[in-house]
């Protein structure tokens, strides 16, 4: 704070005695709701925001941000309540504070799926991979021999969706609508990818991979999506083919009985339902590659314009993100609490992170927090700290992570695309006391 | 009453925890997400308006309309994903006053929801 005892600002007083000019005022706002909702604004926050000066022009209280619509909840034996973002095909985020394990449980464990979930397979011991194209010695090995043939590998690995945090985009992108919480880092086993691959033996021309799975698409009409990347990634120590999660076979709704893990890039790449993986000499061209689809544009473009992503790039390792685990957007604590022990994740691809930084006062001030080393590379990691709060009333906590090589999350989303992919702005928890 | 309730949910999700995944759990994950893939819906659930039936007869084929309901895109945004659908995911393309029709009723109710605080993009019209 800069200024000691200045006034609070009540946004109900605001919007009691001018609710035309309060919504202008807090919200930046001119005509944007009318009668009854304006008055409704008011009462909706129902406390003063003791930094409402600092509050920036035209920025919605996070209170507020989520709109009218109620989410849905998943039901399903084995699942966490999870924000649905669509039945058919079925994809389900996980709330932030539902993510506060240091190894996501699986029932905690976000689902996204491109097509039809397929039914489980007898014998899993039995499932078969292919190794295929640019290599010597094409392989089909089930998972009880690349059990036996190969080194087993355990890691904690972050697998978040492309598309996390596309919600963030304005105007909106198209695709689910996820904030923070497509993200997951379970522990998984199995054997790293670039043994198999050496076994294969590559060829002068092996340069690129297309992965491939059992899930069929909503049309009935082929596989749901085959992505591919570069062979440098293939080869990374932490790319795994995995037959376990979390010491258990892994669940039906997370790939079952072999999953590919790619740590760090897209989801979209960590095959489900695992069966095949060719190598290539030029880019794959499966469903999920070119154009918009898990593409970033390298020369930025109009927010909401018109484009066929022809010079758009592949996205590869993901941008940095952090979460807030220990309390829920939305907690209301006693009056008179004055400071607040929180804590959560930050991750960042390829990379590691450096800090997190949280503000009570709308970015005005950063505060530093402690940030773990990860348990392994490209796990997430732990943060966590003590903030003070002033005084009764509504605050919101910011929290940005900024990755080893210093970049921060923005304040707003960047690098708009039609299909969403790469927003990480900074994030924010509506918190009342009193 | 609600004491007795609130014991049973919390055994429940209790219950969910605590199931590894078997071999059971794994068919019945399995049973449970064709069942939400298969769930009916309504033609209501689409704002009413001219083209709604043709909306929902078409668009519903592969996915439900959770997907459309939860947009709010330009006209012109809206018909880029026409073109998508069929390139990427093979839904026939549509053509001539049937797209219009289309196009014209998604942008009419599932337009953009509000205009920024800035009053839009100065380089969009
Ligand atoms: C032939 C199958 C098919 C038909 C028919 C179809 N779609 Fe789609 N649509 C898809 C697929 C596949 C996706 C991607 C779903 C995903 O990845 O979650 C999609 C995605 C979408 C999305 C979200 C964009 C995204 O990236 O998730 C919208 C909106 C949409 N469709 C609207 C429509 C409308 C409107 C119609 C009718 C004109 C329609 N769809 C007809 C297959 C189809």
């Amino acid at each position: 704070m800069t200024r000691e005892n200045a006034p609070e600002r009540s946004v109900q007083e605001l919007y009691r005695d001018d609710p035309e000019r309060a919504d202008a005022l807090v919200f930046g706002r001119r005509g944007a709701l009318k009668g009854a909702a304006l008055a409704a604004m008011g009462t909706a926050l129902g406390a003063g925001i003791p930094f409402a000066r600092h509050m920036p022009q035209g920025l919605v209280p996070a209170a507020l941000a989520q709109g009218a619509a109620q989410p849905q909840f998943l039901q399903m034996e084995g699942k966490a309540p999870l924000i649905m973002q669509g039945e058919r095909p079925l994809n389900a985020e996980t709330p932030e504070h539902l993510l506060d394990d240091a190894v996501t449980p699986a029932d905690k464990f976000f689902i996204r799926n491109n097509g039809s979930v397929p039914d489980p397979v007898a014998d899993p011991r039995a499932w078969k991979i292919r190794i295929d194209g640019e290599v010597n010695t094409p392989l089909e090995l089930s998972i009880a021999e690349l059990e036996q043939r190969f080194e087993v590998v355990t890691r904690q690995l972050q697998m978040e969706c492309g598309g996390n945090g596309r919600s963030g985009f304005s105007p909106q992108a198209a695709g689910n609508q996820w904030g923070n919480g497509a993200i997951s880092n379970a522990e998984w086993t199995g054997v790293r990818l670039r043994d198999v691959l050496r076994a294969a033996g590559l060829k002068e021309g092996a340069k690129f991979t297309g992965q491939h799975g059992a899930d069929n698409h909503l049309s009935a009409q082929g596989p749901a999506i085959s992505r591919g990347m570069r062979i440098e990634k293939a080869l990374d120590e932490d790319t795994l083919i995995c037959f376990r999660m979390n010491g258990a076979a892994i669940p039906q709704m997370h790939g079952a009985p072999a999953r590919l893990i790619v740590p760090g890039w897209p989801g979209s790449l960590s095959q489900k339902w695992f069966n095949r993986l060719e190598v290539k000499s030029e880019p794959h061209t499966g469903r999920g590659m070119g154009g918009t689809s898990y593409r970033i544009p390298v020369r930025p473009i109009v927010p909401g314009s018109r484009n066929n992503g022809a010079d758009f790039v592949d996205m590869e390792s993901m941008p940095v993100r952090s979460v807030l685990t220990s309390h829920a957007h939305g907690t209301r604590l006693p009056a008179g609490t004055r400071s607040l022990d929180i804590r959560g994740h930050a991750w960042a691809g390829d990379l590691s992170v450096r800090d997190v930084h949280v503000s009570t006062d709308f970015g005005q001030s950063w505060q530093a927090m402690q940030v773990a080393a990860p348990p392994n590379r490209h796990s997430w990691q732990r943060w966590q700290g003590s903030v003070a709060l002033p005084a009764d009333g509504y605050y919101e906590v910011w929290y940005r992570a900024t990755d080893s090589n210093g970049r921060m999350q923005p304040h707003v989303a960047a690098n708009w695309n039609p299909q969403g992919y790469g927003a990480n702005p900074i994030s924010r928890i509506a918190i009342l006391i009193g | 009453m609600r004491v007795l309730h609130l014991i049973a949910i919390a055994l429940l999700l209790g219950a969910a925890v605590a199931v590894a995944q078997t071999p059971d759990l794994a068919r019945r994950q399995a049973e449970a997400a064709a069942a939400l893939a298969d769930r009916q819906e309504e033609e209501t659930v689409l704002t009413e308006g001219e083209g709604r039936s043709e909306v929902f007869g078409y668009c519903t084929a592969c996915h439900n309309t959770a997907l459309i309901r939860r947009s709010a895109f330009t006209r012109d945004r809206w018909d880029e994903l026409m073109d998508w659908m069929a390139e990427k995911h093979g839904m026939n393309p549509l053509e001539g006053e049937f797209r219009q029709t289309i196009v014209d009723y998604l942008a009419k109710h599932y337009g953009p929801r509000a205009r920024s605080p800035r009053g839009g993009n100065p380089f969009l019209n």
